[in-house]
């Protein structure tokens, strides 16, 4: 049984067809990677996910009910964890603060709180920072910081928007070792990405592709990258014939 | 930080319990009403503005319902102090209309539509002479009948003390928390499953209760009310200011502020006699430029009290990784 389906999902901005008829399903446990360039979707399909924005039409349903019609913080509620491509730290809450935030969600105790994010801070390897202010970190700190509140909500699935973009290789890589962790905890990923495939490469069970507003291809990331029609988007239909 | 925040107020209300010991004149025990009926409705005003980040300039609103509610609600025969606890739930009432429909708004939006709930209500309370008596006034019992100016004294004390223990208690809570979280970032509250329309409209309700309180004691203080007085814009800012300038968002700082403001409010009308105001104007403009943070805020930053950024990009311990993974790091490098 899948844990996330999205069924025949549209949705549009006046005349821009953000999301344009896309169907795919996540099981529980997959890593799924979200690929496609700048303007492909992605953030808007993870909004419907979120219900920051509804679907003008399809539905999306997770763990066997309907979501379509949440909202962001009902969506959190029942296990959907997220992080936003721009970073979006408390600044002036230190770091351990920042997680037990997420914690809050499943416990009112602020001494559970900090228990709870003080274990998924240790798994992302921050204790150092616990109760330094967010304020004056570095990009990889808050990415990480990201990722830390969202998974302090215990989520079943976690959305994880350009969770690489502006790190340096090496920096994307050691995240991506960190984030095929993740099943271990239980829980599904869904991440988006531009166009650091190494990551991708990496750490995803599957990838789906976007252009557009459209799924062009879907499958394992060694099958997919060789398709003529992702190749096409990425790169311009010159390199396609070459490819072919 | 928190620590010494909760000392020094904690000092300073027992040292407010020796004052009238003192024997010190009813002047100076009116004028100490007023600071600590100010620094409660600075507390107050504090979770919505301070916490929650949201600049609500018209909590004269809440105030004028507390002073209406006991003078009207009185006149009906019903005893004084029913009368104030049937103000506080018309406030609270009032809040959550109000909230409902505000709270949809974001930043300077949000605080021009407090300001304009609280002007209809001025409004409404002068053009409604048969209920309100309008321009005219209303007349408002007295709730203390023997020593008069010390039970407004003491009450001004008991009620700065609920309002600073409520503060103290819902800081460190969840509830304190999810409203830092939503001053902060409202989508970020959102995403971690925080129900910001309903923290935020929680605390209006806790804030307006308190401020109608304060709205009664300050009512029956003067025994007689108009509009212009208790629903004024005046007493929205006054209460604003003396959180912002002591410190929004922190415990000890509503407290500081009025202590500060309504002393030298006092100070300037005896020294600078009819100039006092425009003292008074400027030197709120100094502060605020200045002490953006307020006072509090910008002490325990001088001080190095607040747990400071590291100066250099700070770098986390990235985690290990094993032989074969690092090696193959290198070669996709």
């Amino acid at each position: 049984m899948s844990l996330l389906e999205v069924k025949r999902v549209s949705k549009r901005f006046g005349g821009l067809k953000a999301i344009n008829d896309v169907s795919f399903s996540v099981k529980p446990g997959e890593v799924t990677f979200i690929v496609g360039p700048n303007g492909a979707g992605k953030t808007t399909l993870f909004n419907l996910i979120t219900s920051v924005f509804h679907a003008d039409s399809g539905s999306i349903h997770f763990d066997g009910r309907d979501i379509s019609h949440l909202t962001p913080n009902g969506a959190a509620e029942i296990g959907i964890g997220r992080t936003f491509q721009l970073v979006k730290p408390l600044r002036n809450l230190t770091v351990l603060e920042n997680v037990m935030l997420g914690a809050f969600l499943r416990t009112s105790s602020p001494a559970k709180a900090e228990k709870e994010a003080a274990k998924v801070l240790r798994f992302l390897q921050m204790e150092k920072v616990l109760h330094l202010p967010a304020r004056g970190m570095g990009l990889p700190t808050l990415k990480r910081l990201e990722i830390a509140r969202a998974l302090a909500t215990q989520p079943k699935l976690i959305l994880l928007d350009e969770v690489v973009a502006g790190l340096t290789t090496s920096e994307a890589m050691r995240l991506a070792v960190l984030l095929k962790r993740l099943p271990e905890w239980g829980i599904s990923t869904i991440g988006g990405i531009e166009h650091v495939m190494q990551v991708v490469m990496r750490v995803a069970d599957r990838v789906i592709v976007l252009d557009h507003g459209n799924l062009i291809a879907e499958g394992v990331p060694q099958d997919v990258v060789h398709r003529p029609e992702v190749i096409e988007a990425y790169l311009g239909s010159k390199y396609k014939e070459i490819a072919s | 930080m928190r620590k010494w925040q909760v000392s020094i107020a904690a000092c300073f209300l027992i040292a407010a319990l020796f004052v009238p010991l003192l024997v010190p004149t009813d002047y100076t025990l009116q004028i100490l009403f007023r600071v600590f009926l100010f620094a409660a409705l600075g507390l107050a005003w504090n979770l919505v503005g301070g916490y929650a980040g949201q600049l609500s300039l018209g909590h004269a609103a809440y105030f004028g319902v507390g002073a209406y509610g006991l003078a009207l609600f009185s006149q009906l025969g019903i005893s004084p102090w029913a009368s104030v606890l049937l103000g506080v739930v018309l406030a609270i009432i009032c809040a959550a209309m109000i909230g409902r429909v505000s709270f949809r708004l974001r930043g300077p939006y949000f605080a021009l539509c407090t300001i304009a709930f609280a002007e209809v209500l001025r409004l409404v309370a002068k053009n409604l002479p048969s209920v309100t008596g309008g321009d005219v006034g209303v007349q408002v019992p007295l709730l203390f009948t023997q020593s008069t100016i010390r039970s407004f004294y003491w009450s001004g004390v008991l009620l700065t003390a609920l309002a600073f223990a409520l503060s103290a208690w819902i800081e460190r809570s969840r509830f304190g928390y999810y409203l830092m979280a939503i001053r902060e970032d409202q989508d970020t509250a959102l995403s971690v499953g925080v129900n910001a329309a309903r923290c935020k409209l929680w605390a209006l309700l806790i804030s307006a209760a308190i401020t109608a309180l304060g709205g009664a004691l300050y009512a029956s203080m003067f025994l007689f009310i108009v509009p212009d007085q208790v629903l004024a814009m005046d007493i929205s800012t006054e209460i604003a200011i003396v959180a912002m300038l002591g410190g929004a968002g922190t415990l000890l700082g509503p407290l500081l502020g009025s202590v500060v403001l309504e002393s030298a409010a006092e100070i300037f009308k005896n020294v600078f006699k009819e100039a006092h105001l425009l003292i008074y104007g400027v030197l709120i403009v100094l502060v605020v430029l200045f002490m953006p943070e307020g006072i509090v805020g910008t002490f325990t930053k001088k001080l190095g009290l607040y747990k400071k950024a590291p100066s250099a990009p700070f770098r986390a311990p990235l985690p290990s990784t094993t032989e074969e993974e690092s090696q193959r790091i290198a070669v996709d490098e």
